[in-house]
């Protein structure tokens, strides 16, 4: 039997029962991205350009570490890309373009 | 006009009707699909009990998550499980129990 | 080196941190589906808007309600979904919402293992807590060890009842109105209700105050 068979049958979301510590009371107030990544998931299921089981599915299919390392926004929006550029909506290297551009008006904008 | 004397004969199509009703007994199935399930593995092979329909039919949910927007409509059920059957030796309370929507092609009767 | 003289317009200097690799591709995926016409900054900015009035209030409302008014309360327990539309509480997310009755025989509560399915039009986004690991892994499987974190102490006369969520049905519990409450208004039971005693954590009593 394979070892490694667990890790493609157990998502990495599967977690009922399994042991687990105290749980810590914690909550954070959205940050505005957090807000718009939440506003744009539920924006693209009714748009049905990307549905809400979907959405659970591309984060799932990050892989143990990354959903374990990622924070919750985190997760969907890493996810968002991956699926639309599954769908080809967008490809890696517009996305990595705009993300570049972005990145250059905050500079641009904080620097005197 | 249908005349009052006349009987209508129909028949639905398979998966128009529940397959379950309340009340009855019913072991969620084992299998391992890879890629995307909404079936938590804690609650594969366990056997419970159907406590509520619910309405309406619906897509399955696996099937939706490959982004095809479709599926196959069907019906998902309350399914009530005791914790001392999900957790050998539970300490709780022997009438506690867990409920959770399964989709009907992940049900058996028994 | 020249002075700097001040002729020449300076780009705002804005006093903000510079945002985090995770928020510039949120910005970015946003700003590449606002281009190629796949959606408009408006349906953002709106559905913003209904997420933030979404709130734990819209839920102590109809418990209230429901503690008051026996016929809204059968109708809540028959169809959760239609008697929050009673109120004007739409189910954008298109969910079905079953309303779970805590009694002196029955206490529930509601997790969702796989994700963080939550009621979400009736309560809005849930506490990190009830998304993170512990909450979801032992919520089904020690729930009374898991109350008692919380301070919840349940008879072991009383049954517990705790709901996965994994499909379109969305959970919420109608906890049991707390004594010596006879006289209260239907806002200052409300103001009694709080989020974690609609998702089955806590029990409502008169020591609690101001709804979360």
């Amino acid at each position: 039997m394979s070892q490694t068979e667990q890790l493609l049958k157990k998502l990495p979301n599967d977690i009922g029962g399994m042991p687990a510590d105290r749980i810590e009371r914690t909550d954070h107030v959205l940050e505005p991205w957090e807000k718009r990544c939440h506003a744009l998931a539920d924006v693209l299921d009714f748009h049905k350009i990307l549905n809400t089981e979907e959405k659970r599915r591309g984060v799932e299919s990050l892989g143990a570490e990354m959903v374990g390392k990622l924070t919750y926004y985190e997760r969907w929006i890493a996810a968002f890309a991956f699926i639309l550029f599954q769908k080809q909506i967008l490809t890696p290297d517009e996305l990595a373009r705009k993300m570049a551009e972005v990145e250059a008006r905050h500079l641009e904008a904080s620097t005197p | 006009m249908i005349s009052a004397s006349s009987t209508i004969q129909i028949v639905k199509a398979l998966g128009e009707e529940p397959a379950f009703k309340a009340g009855d007994r019913v072991r969620i199935s084992v299998r391992y699909p890879v890629g995307h399930y909404r079936v938590p593995i804690y609650i594969r092979g366990k056997q419970g009990i159907i406590e509520k329909i619910l309405e309406p039919a619906a897509v399955n949910n696996e099937e939706e998550g490959f982004g095809r927007n479709a599926g196959l409509k069907g019906w998902y059920y309350r399914v009530a499980v005791p914790l001392t059957e999900l957790w050998p030796g539970y300490d709780g309370a022997p009438h506690d129990r867990l409920v959770i929507e399964i989709f009907e092609t992940w049900l058996e009767r028994i | 080196m020249t002075t700097h003289d001040h002729d020449h317009d300076h780009p705002k200097i804005i006093d903000e941190p510079m945002p985090g690799y995770y928020e510039i591709m949120e910005t970015a995926v946003r700003e590449l589906l606002v281009e190629k016409k796949l959606i408009s900054p408006g349906e953002i900015r709106r559905q913003i808007e209904v997420l933030d009035s979404r709130t734990t209030a819209l839920g102590a409302k109809v418990v209230a309600r429901a503690w008051v008014d026996p016929e809204f309360r059968a109708r809540l327990l028959a169809n959760g979904r239609a008697a929050c539309e009673e109120f004007g509480i739409s189910f954008y997310d298109d969910t079905q919402l079953i309303v779970l009755e805590n009694t002196d025989k029955v206490h529930n509560l509601i997790v969702c293992t796989l994700c963080s399915c939550y009621p979400r039009p009736v309560l809005g986004l849930p506490p990190d807590w009830y998304k993170a690991k512990p909450y979801r892994a032992r919520a089904v499987k020690e729930p009374r060890k898991v109350l008692a974190e919380f301070g919840t102490e349940i008879p072991d006369d009383v049954e517990i009842r705790v709901s996965d969520s994994t499909a379109t049905v969305r959970y919420l519990v109608l906890p049991q109105r707390p004594a010596g409450t006879k006289d209260f208004t239907e806002e200052q039971l409300a103001a009694l209700v709080t989020r974690d005693a609609m998702i089955g954590v806590v029990k409502v009593n008169l020591e609690q105050g101001i709804a979360v």
